[in-house]
């Protein structure tokens, strides 16, 4: 006869004597937990579909450019004009993916649970404003950074683009600080997604026609400082201006931009605004 | 103990009055919340939590001023709004466990807490479905899991028992009563239903139109309400207005007369009508009383 040894008991409710940590580990926690999302990381299937096939695409310039490296010894692809060249990949992955962040929390009505908890409107703003910059920060550094990795692999006679390296990735930063308040504050004036992505994308498509529109008219007026001017309208000649004025790189427009610290202030304006207006929104509805 | 105490709290808004200098107190175990839609309950609410600023007066939770410490406040209190608050995308345990780590409870213990409180609310295997999926019973459990998934000392549960079947509402009232008693959490619990309340409530708190109707203990409820059946073969009628006469409260309901019991002398004037009119007497029992017949008008 073998003694018994093992009993279960029903233990019942057990109280929680652990740590409690403060705001600040619970923004972090949001933080992560959007921008997982965001890649639709612990979501069904069908929501990693369009993240990932983006961020293929935007690896897609780099493994051709690599390969022309190594097999015709010449360098192909430019740091700094990467992210005016992929600007409507980057759009596409801003309207899909911001509505995503903001949106099901205000249809959901999941937003006044986050609020009955120690976090503030502010944290919830922050820490969703992190998560899409974050997010759009490694859809540029990430292929920027396989490139480079590629160049110094391959060799290239010559020293390799350090210089624009260095640059394109803290305008990578400063376009993603850009293009994720404009996204985010477009996209939360709306509980619906498909609204959000609608008028994300409507808003890259009309900044980016009109400035092309402006430019060509007032070039051909001749009045070329007028035209250097309209380029600004579309976010990412905006931020390539700033990168030109920062590093001194060539303008991936090929005509340059208006000189001084212009475009850098014009850059601070309009994400100063994005973000007063997303505030605003989280103000009223947290208080509704 | 004093778990939350107001003190001639008002809340204005542009064109209502939400509360008007509401002053109650409540102690530990299962409060009840008791007004019509409209009456101010959840602004109540959300004073407590400090979301909401009173216009004036104080509310004080735990020990806390709510316009100052809402953040301290919510961390070891629970919320259990009145309208759905779930994303159907994500499972109930991810999103419990994510609901935890925003109290501040570390992945790990958040993982452990939310397998725990979700067994205890009576979520199974279903509880690694997409939320979207659920019925309004398991929704109901859901949200009521992720109020009490930190463990809080306090938790505010609005009108928890909204659009549940009759089944799922004995459910939902049990588990309230285990939360109150087995867990050891204070439970402060919102309804426009009366009899809902009086089922697993220490204390009740009616209010209506923003200020305080009543906030007695529930054995003071039914104590006051109680009253006895009588049912006779022929005759209620000459039985209802003897009895009338007496100076008793009646009230014809069918075929059986509802008296208030106002002392022991009630009973005695039941039995000497009953005598004096000769008539058969076929039952004679106690009602149970219910809060709702404080607020009913007696019938004409």
């Amino acid at each position: 006869m073998t003694e018994q040894t093992a009993i279960i008991h029903d233990i019942g409710y057990r109280h929680y004597e652990g740590p409690r940590l403060g705001r600040g580990s619970a923004a972090l926690a949001l933080a992560v937990h959007s921008l997982r999302g965001v890649f639709g990381l612990g979501r069904t299937t069908r929501s990693k579909i369009i993240p990932f096939l983006l961020v293929a695409i935007m690896l897609l310039p780099v493994v051709v450019s690599i390969a022309v490296m190594a097999l015709l010894k010449q360098s192909a692809m430019g740091y700094p004009s990467y992210a005016v060249t992929m600007q409507a990949v980057l759009a596409i992955f801003l309207a899909a993916q911001s509505p995503y962040l903001v949106a099901p929390d205000l249809r959901f009505r999941v937003l006044p649970l986050y609020l009955s908890r120690p976090v503030t409107v502010l944290d919830y703003v922050g820490a969703k404003l992190a998560a899409m910059t974050v997010a759009l920060f490694l859809l540029l550094a990430v292929p920027l950074t396989v490139l480079y990795a590629g160049e110094l692999l391959v060799d290239l006679p010559g020293p390799p683009h350090t210089r624009d390296y260095i640059a394109s990735m803290v305008c990578a930063l400063l376009a993603a600080v850009l293009l994720a308040s404009i996204g985010l504050a477009l996209a939360s004036f709306t509980p619906r997604r498909g609204l959000g992505v609608a008028s994300v994308i409507a808003f890259y498509l009309f900044t980016s026609a009109v400035s092309a529109v402006f430019f060509g008219v007032l070039l051909s007026v001749g009045r070329d400082a007028a035209a250097k001017w309209a380029l600004l309208v579309n976010p990412f000649f905006l931020i390539d201006s700033v990168q030109v004025a920062l590093f001194g790189t060539e303008p991936s427009n090929g005509e340059g931009y208006p000189a001084g610290p212009w475009p850098a202030l014009i850059l601070v304006a309009v994400i100063a605004l994005a973000l007063t207006g997303l505030i605003m929104r989280y103000r009223k509805a947290a208080s509704s | 103990m004093t778990i939350l105490a107001t003190e001639g709290l008002t809340k204005r808004f542009p064109r209502v009055t939400a509360l008007d200098r509401l002053t109650v107190t409540a102690g530990t175990g299962v409060t009840g919340l008791v007004g019509a839609n409209g009456a101010g309950k959840s602004t109540l609410i959300k004073i407590l939590l400090g979301l909401l600023p009173p216009t004036s007066g104080r509310a004080e939770v735990l020990g806390m001023d709510a316009a100052t410490h809402g953040a301290e406040i919510r961390r070891v209190v629970g919320y259990m709004p009145e309208h759905e608050c779930l994303p159907p995308d994500v499972s109930a345990t991810e999103f419990v466990v994510h609901m935890a780590q925003m109290s501040g409870l570390p992945r790990t213990a958040a993982r452990e807490r939310a397998a725990d409180i979700l067994r205890h609310v009576g979520l199974h295997e279903e509880r690694y479905r997409p939320i979207g999926g659920y019925s309004t019973g398991m929704r109901q459990r859901v949200k009521l899991a992720q109020a009490l998934v930190h463990d809080p000392r306090l938790v505010f549960l609005d009108e928890p028992t909204n659009g549940l079947d009759p089944q799922g509402r004995d459910d939902m009232l049990a588990l309230i009563r285990r939360i109150g008693t087995e867990f050891g959490i204070s439970v402060l619990v919102t309804s426009h239903l009366l009899g809902e309340l009086e089922r697993v409530c220490d204390h009740v708190i009616v209010i209506d139109g923003g200020a305080l109707l009543r906030s007695s203990a529930i054995g003071e409820f039914t104590q006051a309400t109680q009253a006895i059946a009588v049912e006779v073969e022929e005759g209620l009628e000459p039985l209802a207005a003897r009895l009338a006469e007496l100076g008793e409260a009646v009230a014809v309901q069918g075929r059986v007369l509802t008296v208030q019991v106002r002392s022991e002398d009630t009973f005695d004037a039941v039995r000497d009508a009953v005598c004096d009119l000769d008539l058969n007497l076929v039952r004679l029992e106690q009602r149970r009383g219910r809060i709702e017949d404080v607020f009913r008008e007696p019938a004409a």
